[in-house]
């Protein structure tokens, strides 16, 4: 059985070790938009690292399972990309390449030596398997670049905090669908980049600081995460693929401020339009999720039969 | 003329020890009989009770070598997916990531790697893997007595009772709550040859 308060006190820890990493790497000196964002994914990584222990998780080698492949190689591969893309000197196609090179490793990282790539169990045909692969890798590029475009046009601390809370919904999410350790690892996860988002802007606001708030790295580690979370979630636990889907598309919301009515607003309202946005469907995906767990698993959660008194 | 013969008869010599001889020691191979086996298991329930269940798809073989058991060998492999509690709520939590994570491993494995005869059966130690962990086990299978059919068909079967700790075998700790770590596995495997 899930335990709230070990979930409470990973994203707990999560949030403070990342936001005290920010604040005590950038506040006694001005920051630039390149230093800002390298301690950022350090941040990022310390966070996720702190709550995920909390929670038990396996520190094994090698890992055997897609939670396992995606905390071992996934994210310290986003991680460290963001952190070479960061680099000065560092030319944008490269950043992109190795950006691009992930996206479409990584369905095939969290698949690998499941029945899904074995041919165990006649589940899919190498040209089915091939195609699948594909399409979640395009979803992956398509949903980080779309993102990373957006950040670029108008930037704000929206975007990575949409991804946040989108995070934290696919987490419950998936937990609701049945896979409890999958869901669990979103929560420090979506813990570390709100605080991450939060402590960088708190040092982008002061008056001596050039850095300028700009988080292709948060979004890149973010985008990661969700997608990851969802993709467990949708191919080794009982997430649909519709609710999954809908879970990755959702912060591209933040696209609907672009419109010319909402584009030349106050930034503070664009933000809060986005939020709104991204929150609606976020609450009727929860809404569903927990219509379904309740369908699916009142047979084990001890209800009395009818003939029994209460 | 005279070379040609003699090489058939050394063709017919060599045919006939090789042959011969491999009649003579070879190991009665028996297929796992799914119609009249079992493999099934309970664990402990809030520690008050036992949950019962069994897995519906196995296949397996074993070879019997009556004259020398020690070259005796037995595999099973289990389909995780085919769990069946009587709960289908229940059984398809259990194939989720936190338990079985049929997806990731669909199969549970035992394959022989020494065999000693014992009296009743044999004892006999393999790798069992279950989750993506490997472990030596030894299995004491009762039984071994042989029945033939009128059509010639032969029948042996063996019985054995396995108890193991889930945590072992990498299944998440923080899911084991209501469900006790200790499980126990009771195979009952009948094998056939023509």
């Amino acid at each position: 059985m899930p335990d709230p308060l070990l979930f409470l006190k990973s994203m707990g820890a999560a949030a403070i070790v990342s936001a005290m990493f920010v604040l005590a790497m950038a506040w006694r000196r001005p920051a630039s938009s390149v230093w800002l964002n390298s301690v950022c994914v350090l941040a990022m990584g310390l966070g996720l690292a702190l709550g995920c222990d909390m929670l038990a998780v396996r520190w094994t080698w090698p890992p055997v399972k897609a939670l396992d492949r995606f905390l071992m190689i996934v994210v310290p591969m986003a991680l460290g990309i963001e952190l070479l893309a960061e680099l000065q000197g560092m030319p944008r196609w490269v950043a992109r390449f190795l950006r691009a090179s992930l996206a479409a490793t990584t369905p095939r990282i969290l698949l690998h030596g499941s029945v899904y790539l074995s041919g165990a169990g006649n589940h899919w045909t190498r040209w089915e398997a091939g195609t699948a692969l594909v399409l979640c890798g395009v979803l992956l590029a398509g949903a980080w670049g779309l993102l990373l475009w957006l950040s670029q046009r108008s930037g704000g601390i929206s975007i990575p905090l949409a991804l946040g809370l989108t995070t934290h919904c696919a987490g419950v999410t998936v937990m609701l669908a049945g896979y409890l350790r999958g869901g669990g690892t979103a929560f420090p996860l979506a813990a570390t980049i709100v605080a991450t988002v939060i402590a960088a802007k708190l040092i982008t606001m002061r008056s001596d600081t050039p850095a300028k708030f700009d988080s292709p790295a948060i979004i890149g580690v973010g985008v990661i995460g969700l997608f990851g979370v969802l993709m467990i979630g949708q191919f080794f636990g009982r997430l649909s693929t519709g609710c999954a889907l809908t879970l990755l598309l959702i912060p591209l919301l933040c696209w609907t401020t672009e419109v010319p009515f909402l584009r030349h607003r106050k930034p503070w309202l664009v933000g809060s339009v986005r939020l709104v946005l991204v929150a609606i469907p976020l609450l009727v995906v929860l809404a569903v999720a927990k219509r379904d767990f309740y369908r699916n698993m009142a047979p084990l959660l001890g209800d009395l039969p009818r003939h029994a008194t209460k | 003329m005279r070379r040609l013969v003699s090489a058939w008869v050394w063709v017919l010599v060599i045919g006939a020890a090789v042959g011969g001889g491999g009649a003579t020691y070879a190991a009665d191979e028996y297929a796992y009989d799914l119609v009249h086996s079992s493999v099934s298991f309970k664990a402990r329930h809030l520690d008050i009770s036992w949950i019962h269940g069994r897995f519906n798809e196995v296949d397996g073989k074993f070879s019997i070598d009556r004259e020398d058991p020690t070259k005796s060998t037995f595999e099973l492999t289990i389909k995780a997916d085919s769990v069946d509690t009587a709960n289908k709520a229940r059984d398809e939590h259990l194939r989720q990531p936190d338990y079985f994570d049929t997806k990731q491993f669909p199969t549970i494995e035992f394959k022989s790697k020494s065999t000693k005869p014992i009296k009743g059966g044999y004892e006999v130690t393999g790798d069992f893997t279950m989750h993506g962990a490997t472990k030596k086990i030894t299995l004491v299978l009762m039984g071994g007595k042989e029945h033939e059919f009128k059509g010639g068909v032969k029948r042996v079967a063996f019985s054995t009772e396995l108890k193991l700790k889930r945590s072992d075998y990498g299944f998440d700790k923080s899911a084991i709550g209501p469900i006790g770590d200790e499980a126990i596995i009771m195979i009952d495997c009948e094998g056939m040859r023509k």
